[in-house]
């Protein structure tokens, strides 16, 4: 499958290439991470319901992290920064674990 | 909100959680048409492998930093250990001194006393207010034969002798048993030499307690040594400079200070 294949490489270039992210990014890397989660989670559960996709994927997964930092930004702009991320971070862990949920009942039927 | 729902609930938008939770995908997977529903590898692809690469950028970051938290750590174990050696030899240090102290003050004022005690008999031998022997060399001159004036043995001379005499390392002179010290003048009174106010008759003896060797050497080349190998050669002076083992000088009783004190403190 080329989504898991697509992640690993992903994965591993990012560990042995070590790409440089601009300082002024690198607060808002953990939050894009969890966004990215989110939706790939949710496009794996749209998969396994015969929804999926590619559009949406790639919709959701642009908008996800743009808006997730861009939220955290703002949050950094107006001094709430760390109470934002734990929002987003609150928000988008719940949706993951009811989408792996949901994964797991398609994947299992239990 | 799901918009599947045919109508909205009165709390719908205060209903967080539950907007949440069930809505946990993307509505709009559910509003695509079933036409449309794709899943074209590569776009699927590149976009993991863009989520891959955020996640591994982040794992390499936090595996950078580890080895370097670790340095910094390493860094101030060590420093807290120089640290606390440092402490250690300071205190040990401040055992010392304290020891020290206490030493010196059991010691009290006996320790100060007996120190005082010797500066004094120090100084009193070079002050000349006590008697005094050693070894050191002794100087017999004595008026010329020749009938002139500078045949005559006079206080400049002596004055010259002694003042070499002290240059070259003596410790305490006598003149015919008259101890010279710093308030001892050399005059003329008349014909006579006097030493200390005393008139002295020829010849005259002059003691010197010091380095023998030193003042026996340094005679002859000195401006004293020049000037009374002139008065022997063209008077006839007698100049005779020997070495002794054993001089006993005596003290200058004249020159205890009786009226003056120190005008500043040590």
């Amino acid at each position: 499958m080329y989504a898991i294949l697509g992640l690993l490489v992903g994965v591993a270039l990012g560990v042995f290439l070590q790409p440089v992210m601009p300082t002024a990014l690198q607060p808002y890397l953990p939050i894009a991470i969890v966004a990215a989660l989110d939706a790939m989670f949710g496009g794996a559960r749209a998969y396994l319901e015969h929804t999926f996709s590619d559009r949406v994927f790639v919709v959701s997964f642009v908008s996800n992290v743009l808006i997730a930092a861009l939220i955290v930004w703002i949050g950094d702009q107006i001094g709430v920064g760390t109470q934002l991320s734990t929002a987003v971070v609150v928000v988008l862990g719940i949706r993951i674990f009811t989408n792996a949920a949901a994964i797991r009942r398609s994947l299992f039927h239990a | 909100m799901n918009p599947e729902e045919p109508r909205p609930r009165v709390d719908a938008s205060m209903d967080l959680l539950n907007d949440i939770v069930r809505t946990p995908i993307d509505p709009d997977y559910q509003v695509v048409p079933g036409g449309a529903r794709r899943s074209r590898g590569w776009v699927v692809a590149l976009v993991t492998l863009a989520g891959g690469l955020l996640i591994g950028a982040s794992l390499a970051g936090t595996l950078r930093q580890a080895p370097q938290v670790q340095t910094e750590r390493e860094d101030l174990l060590a420093r807290v250990q120089a640290a606390s050696d440092r402490v250690g030899e300071l205190e040990l240090a401040i055992a010392g001194v304290e020891q020290e102290n206490r030493e010196l003050s059991s010691a009290g004022t006996g320790g100060e006393e007996s120190r005082t005690a010797a500066e004094e008999a120090r100084l009193a031998v070079l002050a000349g207010t006590v008697a005094v022997r050693g070894p050191g060399v002794v100087v017999v001159v004595d008026d010329g034969t020749a009938d002139a004036t500078g045949a005559r043995v006079v206080d400049a001379d002596l004055r010259q002798l002694v003042n070499q005499l002290w240059r070259s390392g003596a410790e305490a002179i006598s003149i015919n048993g008259h101890r010279v010290t710093s308030r001892t003048a050399i005059r003329s009174a008349g014909d006579a030499v006097t030493v200390n106010y005393r008139s002295l008759t020829r010849p005259y003896r002059v003691e010197a307690i010091g380095d023998a060797a030193a003042m026996v050497a340094d005679f002859p080349d000195s401006p004293a040594g020049q000037w009374w190998g002139y008065l022997q050669q063209n008077f006839g002076v007698g100049f005779q400079l020997t070495t002794s083992d054993e001089l006993t000088l005596p003290a200058d009783q004249g020159v205890a200070a009786a009226g003056a004190t120190a005008s500043t403190g040590r």
